[in-house]
């Protein structure tokens, strides 16, 4: 569904109201998914669909109702329903009045027609690439590689119209050896940017040094953690630029903007517009979306923003609110952290006692205000000594508080796009000094 | 509305795709949820989606499309698109992965409900939520109340080429409440009822049960005396759980590793692996002899309850772990056929628009004989923990740590101080050998966890875990705060 399709169906939709603001998003979704294990493919998916979701405000009174019902009854159905829940709802006298939205330009390769047109066909073709790597080595792979397009339309009674469409590809995979295990990942916008022979080799590289993995002790030790390992840790740090985290008390940052709190390197910024991660330039209240700096050279600048939270706590609205209701507050959906200026080999070179990390898992927060998450090691670590990796090393759950790891951090001079189920952003490699170990495993 | 001419459109269309074996899975569902923050309402939502989502068995290999398209055109689409994708992956596969299911139903199923929600009116609802979040502020410390009702109702309506015909009318339900106190430099939070509230199969009875309003106070209370309360120390300690958080122990460390799919590394390069394999089946004393855990997926309170699975399977008992040996596994058709065995209906998807996969499904620990009082008695040296606040497990499912909201010292047999941030950790068959007591079915209760999070793409699915509180000897405590 296109978005003359969608702002026609919006329309449709907002000439149904009766009293009141009303807002109206519709989302258009179609992805594809084939995953593999055991060099086969045992998962091949796709799906496709259209929600329309109304918030309707009634006298500061506020009610959601969706369907993806799209004909005239269904519609007339979701906006009776909305007004309704409104009218129930008792008011709230911080709600303020919609966004009146602004100008607000998709950055460039948001969307790519390669990818739109991929075919389960082209799919097949990258996984088979993926496994005659895998049956080179000897080992088995397991991985996916996904293509999908969408688009949302936000329109709303006060005239904000906005509109994005977007494609995105991506491939992982994971290599399985005797008694080791590698990993590689890649995504763009534009399909024919992955090459899945080279992440694939990649991960099988992974995998192959680090057989025969030794045991190490847990404690403190320096790290150099790779782009996958060190962006899903500053993933857990987003919601502490949230201004409802602010307002509540949860977010470090209660201890004072304009501070110091990291390393004088670190740069962390919410930017839509990287080439790396291009995406929606508006939010989902329609309002435009700011490029923030929040961190600027380790001292804490700005946190984001949504409507609601800028009425309530008397500040600009930076536009980052997420799709109603949200009980989350507004989020930094598109985190960068900025380089350093030394390539990896540089940083790992200048370790005499370290380990190389190419990946967490099953990172959770253990004390909020604090930032303490734990984890574990996955998929090819490596222990460092006198500036080379000897070795691979057995997993390791780790202990630490992110505050504290990027006050004694130095970063890599390239960035990377990575992702998972909840994140996507562009990140360096990172060195940290006194990461805390606390257990290890036997694999 | 009937969707039988829908599905024998749909299923000739994907056989003459050339697909021998198809299945179609038409879904209603409405979603209401209801979330009151600090006095106010911060969700009020009602939602209603439906679709289907086809599998079409193609050389072996399984295709999935979904579509909310109901037209024949649509129809025509998802079912072609199934079956090109089935044929897609066949002209890679270096082996036969899939068969049809061995067996066809025609059959009807209700979830049993004492009240169906949508008899109480709206006003009503919420409420409720906005009394029990205003009794959560018993102190200026308190900086967040929430309170919240989230209702489910599904319509499933599954069809086969093989002559299945299933109907079913699913409904769940479930309610918490939380609270927020901030003060010197910290923050701790308590939930009730457990972790995440009370989510069960059933109607308006379920929120009737969780009593938010009547524990609110309590709960605030506890989580503004957490601000002044001792660290919990670090070392070795016999530890008590409280039920919800033996419910998540389970979740992670017994429920995930015995996913078939798992085990066969078909979860390998996200979710992981599992050290339950397949050559440990009746040989690995997995927990003490006072571990047996089922999956019931007929109790009527179980999240997870259904009358067939999203493959179709009939629900029924299953055992994974008897007296603390491994003697089974979740299953599906597929990874069932590989160990010789029948699915134990174990499958479920998120929704219409996802591909179904293994589930956990109501996985319950076995009350055992002491009285949940009683097992304090010979603990010298220990911690009671409640709730959790933190859960992690490699991706083997072998070495564990969570933290839980809330703790008490324990010593000489009697609970004694507050504690704070109570982390624990271990290594899984270690951990669960070391039980020496489970608490009867007075404090028996069916957790429901409605996100368990698996798959790729991911997929949210709706789990129980049916426990009451055990006693652990010699775990290592304080492990998240440098112990």
């Amino acid at each position: 569904m296109d978005s003359e399709q969608r702002e026609r169906l919006a329309q449709r939709v907002l000439e149904r109201a009766a009293g009141g603001e009303t807002e109206v998003m519709v989302a258009w979704s179609s992805s594809e998914l084939t995953r593999f294990t055991h060099n086969a493919v045992h998962q091949n998916v796709a799906d496709a669909d259209v929600v329309v979701k109304v918030r309707s405000i009634v006298e500061k009174r506020t009610g959601v109702a969706s369907t993806n019902l799209l004909d005239d009854a269904s519609l007339d159905a979701v906006v009776r329903r909305a007004s309704e829940i409104a009218r129930l709802a008792p008011q709230d006298a911080g709600q303020p009045e919609l966004p009146r939205g602004g100008a607000a330009k998709t950055p460039e390769g948001a969307f790519m027609s390669t990818t739109a047109a991929a075919t389960p066909e082209q799919r097949a073709q990258m996984a088979d690439a993926i496994f005659r790597v895998a049956e080179h080595h000897g080992y088995w792979c397991a991985g996916f590689v996904t293509t999908s397009c969408g688009g949302v339309t936000i329109a709303n009674s006060l005239g904000a119209r906005a509109s994005f469409d977007g494609t995105d590809s991506g491939v992982n995979v994971k290599m399985n050896a005797a008694d080791s295990t590698g990993f590689g990942e890649g995504y763009d916008t534009d399909v024919r940017g992955l090459d899945a022979h080279e992440i694939a080799s990649r991960s099988a590289a992974k995998a192959k040094d680090s057989a025969a993995p030794r045991s190490v002790e847990p404690g403190e030790w320096t790290v150099i953690l790779e782009p996958a390992a060190f962006g899903e840790l500053v993933s857990y740090l987003a919601d502490h630029f949230s201004a409802q985290s602010v307002e509540e008390g949860s977010s470090f940052l209660c201890d004072g903007m304009d501070k110091r709190y990291f390393s004088e390197g670190v740069t962390l910024s919410d930017d839509y517009a990287h080439p790396l991660n291009p995406g929606m330039p508006f939010d989902f209240e329609g309002q435009p979306t700011q490029r923030l700096a929040l961190v600027e050279n380790g001292i804490a600048r700005a946190f984001v923003t949504d409507s609601y939270y800028a009425a309530r706590m008397k500040r600009e609205n930076t536009g980052h609110a997420l799709p109603a209701p949200n009980a989350y507050g507004p989020q930094a959906t598109h985190l960068v952290i900025g380089h350093g200026s030394k390539p990896i080999n540089e940083l790992i070179a200048e370790t005499k006692r370290g380990l190389l990390v190419t990946r967490f898992w099953y990172i959770r927060t253990v004390d909020q205000k604090k930032a303490i998450v734990t984890g574990m090691t996955r998929d090819g670590t490596f222990l460092i000594e006198n500036g080379e990796i000897t070795g691979g090393v057995r997993n390791l759950r780790f202990n630490q508080s992110i505050i504290e790891a990027l006050a004694r951090c130095e970063l890599g001079n390239a960035l990377h796009r990575t992702g998972g189920y909840s994140y996507s952003l562009v990140a360096p490699a990172a060195k940290i000094e006194g990461f805390r170990f606390s257990s290890g495993t036997d694999f | 509305m009937s969707f039988d001419a829908l599905a024998a459109r749909a299923l000739d269309t994907a056989s003459q795709a050339g697909a021998s074996y198809a299945d179609i899975r038409f879904e209603i569902a409405r979603t209401e949820r209801i979330e009151v923050r600090n006095g106010v309402l911060a969700t009020l939502s009602d939602s209603t989606s439906r679709g289907y989502g086809m599998r079409a068995l193609v050389d072996g290999a399984w295709g999935f499309a979904a579509s909310s398209d109901l037209s024949d055109a649509g129809l025509d689409r998802t079912a072609a698109r199934a079956a090109g994708i089935a044929r897609a992956g066949a002209s890679i596969a270096r082996r036969r992965l899939g068969e049809a299911p061995p067996a066809a139903y025609v059959d009807t199923f209700k979830t049993p409900l004492a009240r169906d929600p949508q008899d109480v009116p709206l006003g009503d609802r919420v409420a409720l939520l906005l009394e029990a979040e205003k009794a959560l502020h018993t102190s200026p410390s308190i900086t967040v109340g929430r309170a919240w009702i989230d209702l489910w109702s599904t319509e499933k309506h599954f069809y086969s080429t093989i002559g299945s015909k299933i109907a079913q009318s699913i409904r769940q339900s479930g309610s918490g409440i939380q609270a927020l106190a901030v003060g010197d430099g910290d923050l701790q939070r308590r939930t009730f009822p457990g972790d995440i509230g009370l989510y069960k199969s059933g109607g308006w009875e379920v929120i009737e049960q969780a009593q938010l309003r009547e524990n609110a106070e309590r709960i605030a209370e506890e989580a503004v005396a957490l601000l002044r309360a001792p660290q919990c120390p670090s070392g070795t300690f016999d530890i008590i759980l409280g039920g919800s958080q033996m419910s998540l122990q389970m979740h992670e460390s017994c429920g995930h590793p015995a996913e078939l799919d798992r085990v066969m590394g078909w979860e390998a390069n996200f979710s992981g692996v599992s050290f339950l394999e397949i050559g440990q089946l009746n040989k690995l004393q997995y927990g003490s002899d006072l571990v047996t855990i089922v999956i019931d997926n007929t109790i009527p309170e179980g999240l997870a309850t259904v009358g067939y699975d999203d493959e179709g399977t009939k629900s029924g008992v299953s055992d994974v772990i008897r007296d603390g040996l491994l003697v089974g596994y979740e299953m599906s058709n597929d990874t069932a056929r590989t160990i010789g065995r029948r699915s134990n209906g174990c499958v479920r998807a998120q929704s219409w628009e996802f591909v179904p996969m293994i589930r956990m499904c109501n996985l319950n620990l076995l009350p055992g004989k002491t009285p949940f009082e009683h097992l304090f008695d010979d603990v010298d040296d220990g911690i009671y923990m409640e709730s959790n606040r933190s859960w992690s497990i490699d991706d083997h499912r072998l070495n564990f740590q969570f933290g839980c909201e809330i703790g008490w010292e324990v010593k000489n047999g009697k609970r004694g101080r507050m504690l704070k941030n109570p982390t624990y950790g271990g290594v899984t068959p270690q951990f669960w050998n070391s039980c020496d007591a489970v608490a009867d079915e007075r404090s028996w209760v069916p957790w429901g966890t409605p996100n368990c999070g698996k798959g790729e793409p991911m997929q949210t699915g709706r789990t129980a875990q049916c426990a009451a509180p055990a006693r652990f000897r010699a775990v290592r405590v304080g492990v998240g705060y440098g112990g």
